[in-house]
């Protein structure tokens, strides 16, 4: 063991906060919010490292020297990643606001002890996918993902649907992972080597397979049509908070790992960029054209995602293809807001869900009358997906149509097509579920407990709904600081 | 900085603070609201008219403030004379229909936030008017759609409005898509997003490039036009609305298509390369003219007729513009403001007459005529003024756009048919006032009195189209400076 120490310190508190929480909690039987005020500290104290990170980034990734572990052929090795260190401070500041929105949510359920645990577990498997330079860690990390993400969804045990939704989960990313193991073992048999740095300069025909096998796992565990069939009963029956972390960062950073893999066991960018393109626009298709006909709200927000995974994957593809820097920073920039919109869209659905039992959207019919600063709250999130000019989701929008039109080709062109016709579809479902809010009931609407009218939404469940709001205004009037930051960490990006 | 470059901003930026102030002014009565919706708005009028002294002097006014540096996106904004023409009508239109709106029903409820909208929807279109980056012009685009579906939505008639405005903006979302992917090309292309400088270089973009990007801007802007086949949300959402709405919508909206193609296509591409599109502009504008007069015949709602006669209106616009001559745009520009102000004469007339029968059928409704004598004046002057009698306004701007057809050269028999076609209008006018002011009276219980406080801003429209007509010299001069922008220096 050599190197620098400091980048394993997110993820060691992370894991160390986990286990203390959890042994913690149980001596001193806290209570669900106590749970909720510390998981927010820890992630707290995960963020600052992080951030300091940020800042270092050019130091870091241009001194090669500043890595943790054992340089060696089986040795586990950790490398700084500028995407990585991104996407995490964005994963760890949702978490953050996810953490004090469970501490209002999970108010009816016993087993609060394991959930922050998890929550925190899962973000810990995510920081090291992104930092690990060794396959088969990679792996491990990969795992201790899928299996926390598929005990948060099915946290619920009693209700038999969030243990199909989990167990489905586990099933199709236990498949991705397994994919994976198949890869390294190809990978492994052609170099002897894991290690990620030294594959590179022995990539074969085996290593392809393997870099295929890698493309395939990823492409499951972050919803790519046709691997997509588990993301609408997860998303759509999991606690509301832990579907906005999943949809919102957890799948969708798989896409960034992916390229990092691939293009280092020998796969080219311009298949990469093919790949991307091409099921991007099988994503977006099915993801808008699903949307239509859905009545439960979550599901309709889980198609949403996979049309947002469809466009996330053409502004990378467009990067890869034609080696544009911007249209990768468009990627960035859409991660961020969709990170954001998704959320917020997803906590939102899940305060009105709490409120009244139901997520049936025919039988909330009018609930924003009843809920009106909720119901705002929900709807600037689904104009902002929509794309309505200044929210976040508009200049998402911009600068993914400015990085197609300048790849200027027929194959961008193509694709921009099926995406303007992707965010034309998805109105039609948008617009109606945000109109529904507002329209006469057709009878009365009734809350939990039987009552006629809502309680005062907590303010555990407000704050970050509210937060994530101002984000998406702040973010859609004024982009200009967040562009700043993507290009930044464009700029020192190394794959 | 000038000044009156500082002035150029306060068109959109007080009647935002006018948005602000209603927005937080929960408990305003409707008078109250309608009193800051009105005040605020005035400043968009006041304004461009205080710098019409440096605009002859200058040309045109520039503001440009830093706003999204590192996307080179700037808060620009620049009166022009073609933009002081469509902001100038956009506005006088939108004050009528505020005025108008006091002696409405509509907006009793949530008052703040109505007259919040219909200030918001006039912003989008001043805005559009003025915008000088292309970032800028989409966003006010689009917040001129989106104020007036909400509008719809919350104030509209009947369960009806939920579909009809979820159709309206979905279409119309269609064609700024087009237009969006456009305004990207442009700037994509030339790494700004500053107006004036595209318009200076998107001459240098190669021919096949120029007919897409014209190509695309047509559909996109004939879809706010409502140009036949791309009309289908018009009626709907013109029926549907509430009637400040629908004379904003119908008025004001409309020419905001004619206005993306000047400005667009037109201002940034050599005329010559345009040539292509000349005889199917001129056919699309042909065919939307006669249809749309065929179904204002056709239909039986008072309103949905006003409506449909707005599609046979915009087909006159379409075809002056395709003459690609100097007359005939001229005489689309012309057409644009005279139709302004006879269509929100006519809605106008078309409210009083609903709120006096509670009707809209046309066979329900006879012989108002000799009840009340100054609606009948105002809705003869009306149908006068559409079916382009002189010496109204519009006998000008058709016979400008007839006159462009024949110097074009292109296709004598279209322009005839063109011609010939603009008798249906004759026709439908006639059908609409006879129905409603002649014969026996119906319905038999009738109100005594038209309401005032409709009659008087109807009234004054009257007076202002008769007066417009008299005196078209400074409207003609600022349509030639207008588009000076398209064929060189004129002056």
């Amino acid at each position: 063991m050599s190197g620098s120490y400091a980048i394993v310190i997110p993820i060691s508190i992370l894991v160390g906060g986990a286990f203390l929480l959890y042994l913690i909690s149980r001596l001193l039987h806290l209570s669900n919010r106590v749970m909720s005020i510390l998981t927010v500290s820890i992630l707290l104290g995960t963020l600052i490292p992080l951030i300091s990170f940020y800042q270092q980034i050019p130091d870091l990734i241009k001194d090669s020297s500043v890595l943790f572990g054992d340089p060696g052929p089986g040795g586990i090795i950790y490398k700084h990643s500028a995407v990585g260190i991104f996407i995490l401070i964005i994963g760890s500041f949702i978490a953050i606001l996810i953490s004090l929105y469970s501490g209002e949510y999970l108010s009816r359920d016993s087993r609060y002890l394991v959930y922050y645990p998890l929550v925190l577990l899962t973000l810990a498997g995510l920081m090291g996918m992104f930092i690990s330079n060794n396959l088969f860690n990679l792996f491990l990390l990969t795992e201790l993902t899928t299996i926390t993400a598929s005990a948060l969804v099915a946290f619920r045990f009693h209700q038999v649907i969030a243990i199909k939704a989990g167990f489905k989960y586990l099933i199709m990313s236990s498949l991705g992972t397994m994919t994976m193991l198949l890869g390294i073992y190809f990978v492994y048999r052609s170099t002897g080597d894991m290690h990620l740095d030294h594959v590179l300069a022995s990539a074969d025909n085996l290593t392809l397979i393997g870099a295929a096998c890698f493309l395939l796992g990823f492409s499951l565990k972050a919803g790519v049509v046709p691997l997509h069939t588990w993301v609408p009963d997860v998303y759509g029956h999991a606690p509301s908070a832990v579907s906005g972390l999943l949809a919102g960062v957890l799948s969708k950073s798989m896409l960034f790992i992916m390229p990092v893999i691939c293009l280092r066991l020998g796969m080219t960018r311009v298949e990469l960029g093919v790949y991307l393109m091409i099921f991007a626009c099988l994503n977006m298709l099915v993801g808008s054209i699903r949307m239509l006909k859905q009545n439960l709200l979550r599901r309709l927000l889980s198609f949403s995602a996979i049309s947002q995974t469809g466009y996330l994957m053409f502004g990378l593809g467009i990067g890869f293809y034609y080696e544009l820097d911007h249209a990768y920073s468009a990627g960035l920039f859409l991660f961020l807001v969709i990170a954001v919109m998704k959320c917020l869209a997803f906590l939102s659905a899940g305060i009105y869900q709490f409120y009244s039992g139901t997520q049936d959207i025919d039988k909330l019919i009018g609930i924003g009358k009843q809920m009106p600063r909720n119901a705002f709250c929900f709807s600037i999130s689904l104009a902002g997906l929509a794309g309505i000019p200044l929210l976040a989701g508009f200049t998402g929008k911009w600068l993914i149509f400015s990085a197609a039109l300048t790849a200027g080709d027929l194959f961008a062109l193509i694709c921009l097509i099926v995406f303007m016709a992707s965010t034309l579809i998805s109105l039609g479902s948008y617009l109606p579920t945000l109109v529904k809010q507002y329209q006469t009931p057709v009878k009365p609407i009734t809350f939990i407990d039987g009552e006629a009218h809502p309680r005062p939404i907590s303010l555990w469940m407000f704050l970050p709904v509210a937060v994530l709001t101002i984000l998406v205004v702040i973010i859609g009037v004024y982009p200009a600081p967040w562009i700043n930051v993507v290009d930044y960490v464009m700029r020192w990006m190394s794959i | 900085m000038t000044p009156y470059e500082i002035l150029l901003p306060g068109i959109t930026i007080l009647p935002m603070i006018g948005v602000v102030v209603l927005l937080i002014w929960q408990k305003a009565t409707k008078k109250q609201a309608a009193s800051i919706a009105i005040i605020s708005e005035s400043f968009a009028l006041i304004i461009p008219i205080v710098l019409l002294a440096t605009l002859r002097r200058e040309g045109s006014i520039l503001f440009s403030m830093p706003w999204i540096p590192n996307m080179q996106i700037s808060f620009s904004l620049e009166l022009s004379w073609l933009s002081l023409i469509f902001l100038l009508t956009e506005v006088l239109v939108t004050l009528a229909a505020l005025i108008y709106s006091l002696g409405e029903e509509t907006g009793e409820k949530f008052s703040n936030y109505y007259y919040a909208l219909l200030l918001l929807f006039s912003l989008g279109m001043s805005g559009t008017t003025l915008a000088d980056d292309v970032f800028l012009f989409y966003i006010f685009w689009e917040l001129m759609l989106l104020a007036s579906v909400l509008l719809i939505l919350v104030w509209g008639h009947g369960e009806i409005r939920f579909r009809v405005s979820l159709k309206y903006f979905i279409i119309t979302h269609f064609g700024s898509l087009l237009v969006l992917a456009c305004l990207i090309t442009l700037y994509v292309n030339f790494g700004t997003a500053s107006l004036t400088a595209l318009i200076a270089q998107a001459s240098t973009l190669p021919l096949n490039m120029q007919i897409f990007l014209t190509l695309f801007f047509m559909i996109g802007f004939c879809v706010k036009m409502a140009i036949f086949p791309l009309h289908i949300w018009l009626p709907d959402a013109h029926t549907v609305a509430p009637m400040p709405v629908t004379i904003i919508l119908a008025a004001a909206m409309l020419s905001m298509g004619t206005f993306g193609i000047l400005r667009f296509p037109f201002a940034m591409f050599p005329i010559e390369n345009l040539q292509v599109f000349a005889i199917w502009m001129m056919i699309a504008g042909l065919v939307s003219e006669i249809y749309g007069a065929l179904m204002a015949l056709a239909e039986r709602d008072i309103k949905r007729i006003i409506a449909y006669s707005s599609v046979s209106q915009m087909g006159y616009i379409l075809f002056g513009l395709g003459t690609l001559t100097l007359r005939g745009m001229e005489g689309a520009i012309m057409h644009v403001v005279y139709h302004a102000i006879v269509k929100a004469l006519l809605f106008m007339v078309v409210g009083i007459i609903i709120s006096v029968t509670h009707e809209r059928d046309i066979e329900n409704i006879g012989g108002l005529g000799s009840k009340y004598p100054v609606l009948v004046t105002c809705a003869a002057i009306g149908v006068l003024g559409i079916s382009g009698m002189p010496p109204l306004g519009i006998f000008n701007s058709e016979w400008m756009i007839f006159a462009g057809g024949f110097d074009s050269g292109i296709s004598v028999v279209l322009t005839v048919m063109t011609l010939i076609g603009s008798l249906l209008t004759v026709v439908y006018a006639l059908r609409f006032f006879g129905g409603i002011f002649f014969g026996k009276q119906k319905p038999e219980s009738l109100a005594k009195q038209a309401p005032r406080s409709l009659v008087y801003p109807t009234l004054a429209v009257t007076i202002f189209l008769i007066f417009e007509g008299l005196i078209p010299g400074p409207l003609l001069d600022w349509a030639m400076r207008g588009l000076g922008i398209i064929f060189g220096s004129l002056q």
